[in-house]
């Protein structure tokens, strides 16, 4: 009941082969030579250990196909060169799968209807208005866009929906019916100079990209830097970066030997910036590299190899994935194994946000007794309350707020030999930063730390 | 203000970029020159080989130098078919109808790339070369050997074009060309092999170029695609006829880049700067022109 996405991987070696053959033929041989290219940033960990649990266990009822009424639910994301999200709806959409092939919601099947964008205002406004007046949806789960909530938002709210998303846009937490899985780079961002704040740091080097809404996310980190005492430097870069170099000199020079470096980029921008510091030999010219969640990724940790191990911190808004031996941990990697074919990272962060949003919506859906309406999901969306996902350092609670932080918890993790390690358990993002000191006003804190125990 | 000695380090990294940017602009030259093409697909080509190199080394482990002759290979095999196919075909069109075909295949490169190579699950992707390794110091500034072969690489190429332009049969008739196409034509001379041979070599320059650019910049198929621009400002300011004014324009375009990185009020206009001195220099050379046809009327 969702749609499906291309599988890329055989086209891809086909074309490889070719190449290969034409290499051959217009090559010849060539002498013999070193290599040194960069371990390979495999999706490898597709299919992982799942530990015994079974994928039943998603539903209600193990292996009983729903077949009653479909339940319309709708996403939009961004799917463009460079900036693609799609792995979160994708993931979602295994969870939907898992769920319909296991009792459904009461024996309803969830129909997932996903809608991409590319940043393009008049197409996400007709995409919300095509899930709406054509798809008929009763609910959004799952949405992660760059500039959706900014433009759908009202539209969102005058209808009635309230919606799980995965947010960018300062609106997909400071509005009343937007509540996001995740910190977003601005909170993240705060828990990665949070983390080099306490390693007692004499100056912070805050980069990010050069796109819009880099004045929101730069308040939170010098926020945190000013109660600190701690000067800052911001700084942005027009992506795609085409001078990695050049900007690796001007952040090491700017940031001191007893200074941090904070990027807030997706992980390919993250990894030519900290591969052009370690080709001209700076990763050491500061105490540390702190980076905001996107480089939770195993790929930029295999791609940079062991000279950053414990020299680059990396904000985590999620339960690390490697090592982490949870129930929902091994549900989660049995039903990417078994329903996420079209999740092309594999396990990440991505998925793992498509995961949790999935598994916040069936939970709610499952306390509905009449009939699957726009006001009555989204009045379950609300009613969550201090839900246990099994992901996230604290409860997830979506609540009657004017504005929805749940996730300002987090953890520090680190590369080690080609993986993400905890450097830091569980730690709250101070509420130094203004908005976070407003939302724990209205719903205060909830920890329920997975790791532990 | 920064210091000079805060300059230093950009001096080196923009030699580096800007001599790449010369090897790419002296192959659009030679292309143009010989076809009458600007070949924007330069960018897109190089970053295909580059990408299908990084699947076999990391993926089918394949050693480092196959992946590398790999991306020359099918830089060079794709631009020779593009300009075998469709070559003849426009070869009597104007020159922009010849520039836009270009940027079709440059699109068709760009979704290729974007479908196989995703990076929707966080995937990023590198290629580095055992030169990143080792290097040398001046002063307090680190140089590396892959900076020193892509300055090094826009010096040779430059210095070995002009001298197969100017000392073989082969480059002596692709000039031949460039003054007219039609009158070459009539006086014997090959014009479909001569074509060929540039569109191979202009192939053959994007796929070294691809090899570099995924070093020095980054493997990433937006970011190779549109580097063109630069290397195509620097072609544009030597009005694509002149190879060395070309290399000197590359150098000049990736100098002002990297030196304005550290100047704070600037540095986030940087990237302006192959438009700007394309535009300046286009504008300075009409002005010239008009005036000494000017002087000449009179």
């Amino acid at each position: 009941m969702v749609g499906k996405r291309k599988h890329t991987s055989g086209a891809r070696w086909i074309i490889t082969a070719v190449a290969v053959a034409g290499a051959l033929v217009a090559a010849g041989c060539g002498s013999s030579g070193g290599t040194s290219t960069t371990p390979s940033s495999t999706s490898g960990t597709k299919a992982p250990s799942t530990a015994a649990v079974s994928t039943s266990q998603c539903g209600t009822k193990a292996g009983a196909t729903a077949t009653g009424t479909p339940i319309p639910l709708g996403v939009i994301v961004t799917n463009q060169p460079g900036t693609s999200f799609t792995d979160i709806s994708n993931m979602a959409a295994a969870y939907f799968a898992c769920v319909n092939a296991n009792g459904g919601i009461k024996g309803h099947p969830i129909k997932y209807y996903i809608e991409t964008e590319q940043t393009n205002p008049a197409q996400i406004a007709a995409d919300a208005k095509q899930l709406v007046q054509t798809d008929h949806v009763v609910g959004i789960v799952g949405n992660t866009s760059i500039i959706e909530c900014s433009i759908d938002s009202s539209y969102w709210q005058k209808l009635g929906y309230d919606i799980i998303d995965s947010g960018i846009a300062p609106e997909c937490w400071s509005t009343p019916n937007s509540a996001a899985v995740n910190m977003g780079p601005r909170y993240s961002s705060d828990g990665a100079v949070q983390y080099a704040l306490s390693q007692h740091v004499s100056k912070i080097v805050f980069d990010q990209s050069n796109v819009p809404g880099t004045g929101y996310i730069a308040a939170g980190p010098a926020a945190l830097a000013g109660a600190a005492h701690v000067p800052i430097t911001q700084l942005t870069e027009n992506v795609p970066i085409s001078d990695a170099d050049s900007v690796a000199i001007k952040e090491v020079d700017d940031a001191g030997p007893n200074g941090a470096v904070i990027l807030n980029f997706t992980p390919p921008e993250a990894l030519v910036i900290l591969q052009a510091a370690q080709k001209l030999g700076l990763e050491d010219r500061v105490k540390l590299w702190g980076c905001s969640t996107p480089c939770d990724t195993d790929f930029l940790a295999t791609s940079l190899g062991p000279k950053w191990n414990s020299k680059l911190f990396v904000n985590a808004e999620l339960t690390p994935a490697d090592g982490t031996n949870t129930h929902t941990m091994n549900l989660y990697r049995a039903i990417l194994a078994q329903y996420g074919k079209a999740v092309s990272g594999g396990i990440g962060s991505f998925s793992q946000f498509g995961f949790v949003e999935a598994e916040v919506a069936v939970k709610a859906l499952e306390t509905i007794t009449g009939p699957y309406t726009v006001a009555s999901v989204s009045a379950a969306f609300k009613a969550v309350t201090n839900f246990d996902t099994g992901m996230l350092c604290q409860k997830w609670t979506y609540g009657n707020y004017s504005l929805h932080i749940p996730n300002n918890e987090d953890y520090t993790v680190t590369p080690d030999n080609g993986k993400m390690v905890t450097a830091q358990g569980c730690t709250q993002i101070s509420s130094v930063d203004p908005q976070i000191k407003a939302y724990r006003n209205v719903a205060g804190v909830a920890t329920a730390d997975p790791t532990a125990g | 203000m920064p210091s000079w000695q805060d300059f230093q380090p950009f001096i080196v990294s923009g030699l580096a970029l800007g001599g790449v940017y010369a090897l790419s602009g002296v192959g659009m030259v030679v292309l143009y020159q010989a076809t009458g093409v600007v070949y924007l697909a330069f960018g897109a080509v190089g970053a295909m080989g580059a990408l299908i190199a990084w699947s076999l080394i990391n993926d089918a482990h394949a050693p480092g130098w196959v992946g590398w002759l790999v991306c020359v290979a099918f830089s060079a095999v794709v631009t020779l078919g593009y300009g075998m196919v469709f070559g003849r075909a426009l070869a009597k069109r104007d020159p922009l109808i010849k520039a836009v075909a270009t940027l079709g295949l440059t699109l068709v490169l760009f979704g290729l790339m974007d479908l196989l190579w995703t990076t929707s699950g966080g995937e990023s992707r590198a290629i580095t070369l055992p030169t990143d390794g080792g290097g040398f110091t001046i002063g307090q500034v680190q140089v590396d050997w892959t900076q020193v072969i892509g300055l090094g690489a826009g010096i040779v190429i430059t210095v070995v074009t002009g001298a197969f332009l100017r000392y073989t049969k082969l480059g002596t008739a692709m000039r031949a060309m460039a003054n007219d196409r039609e009158i070459t034509a009539t006086l014997g001379v090959p014009v479909r092999r001569v074509e060929a041979a540039a569109w191979l070599g202009c192939g053959v320059l994007a796929g070294v170029a691809g090899v570099l650019l995924a070093d020095l910049v980054a493997l990433d198929a937006t970011t190779l695609t549109f580097l063109v621009i630069s290397s195509l400002a620097a072609a544009l300011i030597a009005r694509l006829r002149s190879i060395t004014l070309t290399f000197a324009a590359a150098i000049l375009i990736g100098l002002v880049h990297d030196l304005l990185t550290p100047i704070t009020s600037l540095t986030n206009y940087r990237d302006m700067t192959p438009f700007v001195l394309a535009a300046v220099a286009l504008l300075v050379l009409s002005r010239s022109r008009v005036l000494s046809r000017s002087r000449e009327e009179m």
